[in-house]
This record gives C-alpha cells, structure tokens and sequence, in this order.
C-alpha cells in the first residue's frame, strides 16, 4: 500500500469531519440509536464494495451486482417466508448464495470466454436480472422471516456483528492483496494481463475467480438489503454505481491491479453517511447524489496528482541517455 | 566457446514448424534442434519469422502444423506456463514486466510457484539475487523507473531463475551498451558450460558469432540451413539471410540535386529510445530509415511528428519545429504515415471521401457545411492519379485492400498542398505486390512536386530501390549513411548485422 494512504486519510477525514459537523447541530446523531441504524443501513453497501473491488482490481467493472441483490431480496421472500424456522432456513439461505455464485460464473463466463468488455457483459446481466426480479415478484410482497433478519441485525452495543466482520474481512483482504504471493498474482494480472500470462500465470482463472468474488459478495449483501426491506422488493437494489463510486473513493485504479478493501470500506461507509445526514439538515436527498458525483471528481484528480506531478516533473528534466553505441559491441 | 558433441542428448526439438497469420505464411516447415550445452544461434531479417519461431517454442503461440520438444517431452498444448513446467526459460524482446510493481515482485513472480521464498522474505531474497548477479539495482524501486537497459538485464535475469534447461532470448542486447553485452554473453557462456541449451537470437552478427557453436538461419520463414559457427564467415551468413527474389518496380529516382535546399533539419534529438540525433533533409529527397526492430526507427520518427516525447530541437523549412504535440508538426506541413492503418491512420468505417478529406474539410466547407460533391470533385482526380481502386468514394475504407487504403491515406498529403515532409512508417507493410509500386510511385511524385519523405521500412529492398540515401540506426542512434550510389539490399543488410565488411567500408567512405 506504498501510495495508497492518500484515500484512506481523505476517507477517514470525511468521515470524521461530516461527522463532527453534524454531531455540533444534531446532538442526537451521535446516539446509540442513530449510530446503530446507519451501521445497518450501511452494510449492503460496505458488503458489495468489497466485491466491486475484485473487479476492479482485474480491470473491470460489475454493473450487475445492484440487480443481483435485488433478485437475492426477491429469492429471500420465497425461500426465507416466515414459516420456516431452525435448520430449515439454511437451503433458503444457501439459495441466496447459489444465486450469486451462479451469476459471477455466467458473467465471468461472459468476459472471459466469450471476450466480452466487462461494462458490456454486466449490463446485459443487469438486464436479465432485473426482468427476472420483475417476473417473480411483480410488486413488493413477500415478507421475510424475522428470524433471519434478526441474527443478520444483531448487535453488540450499537455496533452490529456483521459490521465487526466485514471490516475484519476488509482487513484481511488487504493484507491478503499486499502480503501475500495469492494478492501479488491477482494484482499482477491486473496491472498486466500479457506479462502476467509471459511468466506462466493462469490469468484467465484468476479474472474468472475475481467475478465470482464480486457476485458472491454482492449476494451476501444481499441478506442484508433484504434484513432492511423485510420484503420481496423487485424494484430495491441502486447501488451499483455507488459500489464503484466506493471503491473508486477508495482508491481503486480504473485501470486494475490497484485498490484497497478498507479504503473501499471507507469510502462506502461516507456515501452512507452522506445518506443518512441529509435529511437531519432537511435537505433533499438529490443534493446527495450531486455531492457524491463532485467528490468523486475531485478524488480521481487528487489521487492522479503525484502522477501527474512526476510527469510534469519528468518532462521537464531530459530523457536518460542511452548507453553509447561503439564498434566493441559491433566487432567483439 | 563450449564445444556440444553432437552425442549429447537434444533438449529443445522444434519440428516442422509452420505458422500463417492472415495471409502472411510467417514459418514454412522449420526445424531446429539444440543440444544440452549449446548455444543456437538463429539469424535473420526483420520479418523472417525468427521471434514467431520462439514464441511457438515458448508455448505462446501455436504452430498450425509441427510440434514442440522441451526436453524429450511433447508439449501437447501450448501454453507457457506448461513449456515453463517442461524446463523452458524465455527473456521476451518487449519483456514481461509488470511495470508498476517493483523489482522485487517482478522477480518474485519469475519463479516457479513452488521455489518461491515465503513471501515477508521477497525484498531479502530479491536483494541478494540481484547482488547474486552482481547487478546494482536497488530493488523496492517499481520496475517502472529502471532504465531500458537495466530493465533488459533484469529480463535475462528473470529468464535465469527458472533455472531453465532451455534457454530462449529473444535480442537480448537492443538496450546494452557494450559492457553490459559482455557482461550477458559471460553469463549466457556459464549458462551453457553447465549444460542449458540456449537459443540466442539477434540481429548481431558479430555479436551472435563470438559465442555461438551453431548458427540457424532463416529467411522469409524458411530455413535456410543450420552451420557450425566456427565454419562460417559472416558474409556466408548475409548471402543466406537476403537474396529474396526482386517481384517489384521502383519509380526512376531522379538525378541527385546536391544543392537542393535543407527542408528539415534535426539536431540532438533525443527520447527515451534514440538519440541523440543530427539529420538533414533535402527538397525533393527519400530519405529511408533502416534498422533491425527495436532500435528506435520507429520512435525517432513519431518524435518528428509530436507523438513521442522528446528533447532537442527540429526546423522544418527554416521554422523551429514544435514537437511537443502532433498539432505543431501538422501545422507545419510534416505529416505521419502512420503504419497502424486501422488503428490510427483511418477511420475503418468512415467512407473513401470521409478518410480523404478529413484534414482539408475548412476548404471544402462553405459556411460550415461541406458539400459531398465538392468533396468528390476535390479527391476525384487524385484518386485516378494514384490508382486507388474503388467502386465508389462513399465505399468504407474497410472495404479496400491494404494497399488502397495506404494509397486513401497518402491522398491526404496530396490534398492539403502544403505538406513539406511524409514521415512514412512501413509504407508496403500488408500492401499486395501490385499495390506497391503505386505507392512507391505517389512518394515519388509528392516529393518531386518539393516536398520530402523519411520512410522507415524494415525491408532492405524496398529501401534500396525507393530512396535517395539511407540512414542505419541501432541502439536509437544512426550508426551509418548509405549514400544512393552504394544502396543495395546486401549493403543494407551487412550495415543492419554490424558486419565487419560494412563497417570497414564505412570507414572506408568517410575517408
């Protein structure tokens, strides 16, 4: 993570500053209560970044993963009703996940196989999700057993479980990228999918493993969509945008093989809180969306900044020469 | 020199080779085996299939007909991480580092999985492989910021740690001044003395010979028969490499017009790959650009057009060139050639016209708007003069043959009427024979109308027949002047392999 501090420190410092803010006008924002819905409120999102990452990190995107908790919040309501209980739930639960593993492998398959641009691979998964979530269920109906939705919200104090969990997991996904010769193979491929192949890696197979990451993430986000909606909603999942827009913040290069799990973690749970504090100073919540579009553009331009600066700097000084040519080399 | 008894078992068998891309019949049935200890050396010209030879023996590409043999074993479907397995080590001649990762990681990802050091011990161990090889390369550095030559050093190096009992390198010099190149052949000699068997190719002659036991050589993807190195001279070499039979005209090249103004004249221009460099260009003069791939030609000449960054300075016609963006050369009349026709020279579904007119479409415009039919009238006759084939001028240029979508691209210069210098860059390449001598004939007439052209093409022949004088570059650097009473395809060649003979006669020239 030699650069990568840069979004982890403007992260945090957002965090910490909207919060401050915040807490200075609305005493209770910092409560126990608020604080514990906004965590929950926030882990689809913190949950589907980390996929989005994977797929960053192979130099794609995952458009999908919206649609795909969508049709995991519709799944819920058939194999998760309020009648089951004990062990029962667990295939409704596995469902969930085989959902997810089933559309990373169909759009890895996509990309992989059959070459499509990510961008264009995901979107027509998108599509084919969205029209399924409609055809199940055509209206939000479906409650979801609260059983499930309990555990899944279950706290200690005001943080949730899950929240602990998924920055434990961020965590060791960093470590794992950085640390590790698994997360040097995927960030190789990432940066350089022909060299990567040159030295004997199977960069097919790990882009491959990388979109089943993300659909699997994406599918246990959406648990955790579906613990928020209590409901069959065809119509709930938006965070597909957001989910890049995170990882993006986080400091996810466009063009792969660079990112990070926490800062992505990070910046997920600032769009959140951005979300969530709106409304206190009663004002719209488009206001929310236009804010996360202009700091995403000025994020992508002060995280270029060191580049660009050494390349000012280079173009400035003259190219390095070149080792002389002689007639030894010629006549040796 | 080792010397490889023949009794010694054959570590590397590439039989009946052969290869097509498109049209093009890269490797015609080629054969080659080197031996444990050996160093096989594999020579020819730019095109003769020599890097498609070894991408097929490192399992990157496939051959469509032949096999591959790493060590007795058949490597049934190509791959490279399975010729990696069977005991291959290649060092690319573009490399395969990953640039934004460090010295460090790059090396570590040249080792096989399983040799691999824990990975909180990877700077340790990078640093002492790289005292190992006694290079002083810090190695926490990205990969990205080392010189060419140590990034070329390090790709040997990488190759190494396979601990290969093949060993492919693919011109493993292009980037080394000359300490660094005997530096490499020491190791590449140890490499052999402990029995690797060695692939050595390089446009070198000299260089090849002083450490090879045989020599291959190839011409137009054919083999042209494997010799003791010790028993061939270098001219033996030449006579087998060129030769290949002449199925093209040349425009008559106009009497020399030593007192023809300067147009473009270049002095100390240097990039990252070439310089520095001092040049002048005459009216009406061909200038070509001749060179083994890979040092620099191609850079020095995208440098003229603002496309590749550089330092020094270039005047065109008296003016001071500016070079930092390709608007400046444009503006100045010095236009590129460029040989990525699809990607970069047309626009593929954009129609004849549309190709044509795009830098002139403020003259064609009345009032803003451009009118088809002036448009028409405007390539109409241009497009008979250089015998573009067409059916229609509203047909996309996708449509026509690779050489008629040259000819649409060098209908541009004509149009504009104030073009002073054509950068070509591989004019013919993909061009059909017939094609040809069209092309040939229209940079003739463009630079008979006052104008000038740099053409760098990796074809000895057409240079020799198309231009006024060639300039010979290695290492980014022109090493040689060719005036047009000596050009000829042997004289050409013997300047690009650094023959002795060629440069005993460049001395003798230039005294």
């Amino acid at each position: 993570m030699r650069r990568g501090w840069l979004p982890l420190a403007l992260m945090t410092g957002l965090i910490v500053a909207l919060g401050a803010y915040t807490q200075a006008h609305h005493s209770e924002f910092l409560g126990k209560l608020n604080l514990n819905g906004l965590l929950l409120e926030a882990m689809p999102l913190l949950i589907v970044s980390l996929g989005q990452v994977c797929a960053l990190l192979v130099g794609g995107f995952d458009v999908s993963v919206a649609a795909l908790m969508t049709i995991c919040v519709v799944t819920a309501s058939f194999t998760l009703t309020p009648t089951i209980s004990g062990i029962a739930l667990i295939p409704g639960a596995l469902a969930l996940v085989g959902v997810g593993l089933a559309t990373g492998a169909f759009n890895a398959f996509l990309i992989r196989v059959l070459k499509l641009p990510s961008i264009v691979a995901t979107l027509g998964t998108l599509s084919v999700l969205e029209g399924a979530s409609l055809a199940l269920r055509a209206y939000p109906t479906g409650p979801i057993n609260t059983d499930v939705t309990n555990v899944l919200d279950s706290s200690v104090s005001f943080v949730p479980y899950a929240f602990i969990g998924v920055v434990v997991l961020a965590l060791a996904a960093d470590f794992w990228l950085y640390r590790t010769r698994g997360g040097l193979a995927l960030r190789a491929v990432g940066l350089d999918a022909t060299s990567s192949r040159r030295l004997g890696m199977s960069a097919g197979r790990i882009i491959f493993l990388a979109f089943v990451a993300c659909s699997v993430l994406a599918s246990i986000a959406g648990f955790y969509l579906a613990a928020e909606v209590q409901v069959g909603s065809p119509i709930i999942g938006n965070q597909a945008l957001e989910s890049i827009a995170a990882a993006v913040l986080g400091g996810a290069s466009l063009a792969g093989g660079k990112g990070s799990f926490v800062g992505a973690l990070l910046a997920a749970f600032f769009l959140t809180e951005i979300d969530n504090v709106l409304p206190l100073f009663q004002q719209p919540t488009e206001y929310a969306d236009m804010t996360i579009g202009i700091l995403i553009l000025l994020a992508l331009v002060l995280y270029q900044a060191p580049e660009l600066i050494t390349r000012i700097r280079n173009a400035r000084r003259r190219p390095a020469p070149l080792p002389a040519t002689t007639g030894e080399a010629r006549t040796g | 020199m080792s010397t490889p008894g023949p009794d010694r078992p054959v570590a590397l068998t590439l039989g009946h080779v052969s290869k097509a891309f498109g049209a093009v019949q890269a490797l015609h049935d080629v054969s080659v085996e080197c031996h444990e200890g050996e160093i096989h050396a594999l020579v020819g010209e730019n095109g003769s299939g020599k890097s498609t030879l070894l991408g097929i023996a490192s399992g990157f590409l496939a051959p469509d007909e032949g096999f591959v043999e790493i060590g007795g074993t058949r490597l049934k479907r190509p791959s490279p991480a399975r010729a990696r397995r069977l005991g291959l080590g290649m060092a690319y001649q573009d490399y395969s580092h990953i640039l934004d990762l460090t010295v460090a990681e790059n090396l570590y990802l040249a080792l096989p999985p399983r040799e691999r050091p824990p990975h909180r011990r990877l700077e340790h161990w990078a640093a002492e492989t790289v005292a190992e090889f006694d290079l002083g390369i810090p190695v926490s550095t990205p990969m990205g910021s080392l010189s060419l030559s140590e990034r070329q050093l390090l790709e040997v190096v990488k190759a190494l740690l396979t601990r290969p009992k093949v060993l492919l390198l693919d011109e493993p010099t292009t980037a080394l001044g000359p300490e660094a190149v005997g530096k490499l052949q020491t190791l590449v000699l140890e490499r052999a003395r402990a029995g690797d068997a060695i692939i050595y190719v390089s446009h070198r002659l000299p260089e090849v010979l002083s450490v090879a036991d045989r020599v291959t050589v190839l011409r137009d993807g054919v083999g042209q028969g494997t010799f003791d190195a010790a028993a061939v001279s270098e001219e033996q070499l030449i006579a087998l490499m060129i030769g290949r039979p002449l199925d093209v005209a040349f425009p008559v090249r106009p009497a020399p017009a030593e007192e023809a103004d300067v147009l473009l004249a270049v002095s100390g221009l240097r990039g990252e790959r070439f310089g520095p460099i001092d040049l002048a260009l005459r009216k009406g003069e061909i200038l070509g650009l001749a060179g083994a791939e890979g040092n620099g030609q191609l850079q020095f000449l995208r440098a003229l057009a603002g496309i590749e960054r550089a330092t020094g300075g270039a005047t065109c016609d008296g003016r001071e060139l500016d070079i930092r963006s390709p608007l400046g050369p444009l503006r100045a009349g010095v236009v590129l050639l460029s040989g990525d026709r699809r990607g970069e020279a047309l626009f593929p579904v954009l129609s004849v016209r549309a190709n044509a007119t795009v830098q002139v479409l403020r003259r064609l415009a009345r009032l803003g708007v451009v009118g088809h039919r002036r448009e028409r009238r405007a390539i109409g006759d241009l497009a008979r003069r250089l015998r573009v084939r067409m059916a229609s001028p509203e047909q996309p240029v996708q449509s026509l043959s690779g050489g008629n979508q040259q000819k649409v691209s060098l209908m541009r210069p004509f149009l504009r009427g104030d073009v002073k210098v054509i950068l070509a860059e591989e004019p013919t390449q993909g061009v059909d024979v017939g094609a040809r001598f069209d092309i040939y004939e229209a940079l003739r007439m463009k630079t008979q109308e006052g104008t000038a052209a740099v053409v760098k093409s990796s074809d000895p022949i057409e240079l020799a027949g198309l231009c006024d004088r060639v300039v010979v570059m290695s290492r980014g650097r022109i090493v040689e002047e060719i005036p047009g009473h000596e050009l000829g395809e042997r004289r050409i060649v013997e300047a690009i392999v650094g023959s002795r003979s060629a440069v005993a006669s460049s001395q003798r020239s230039s005294t």
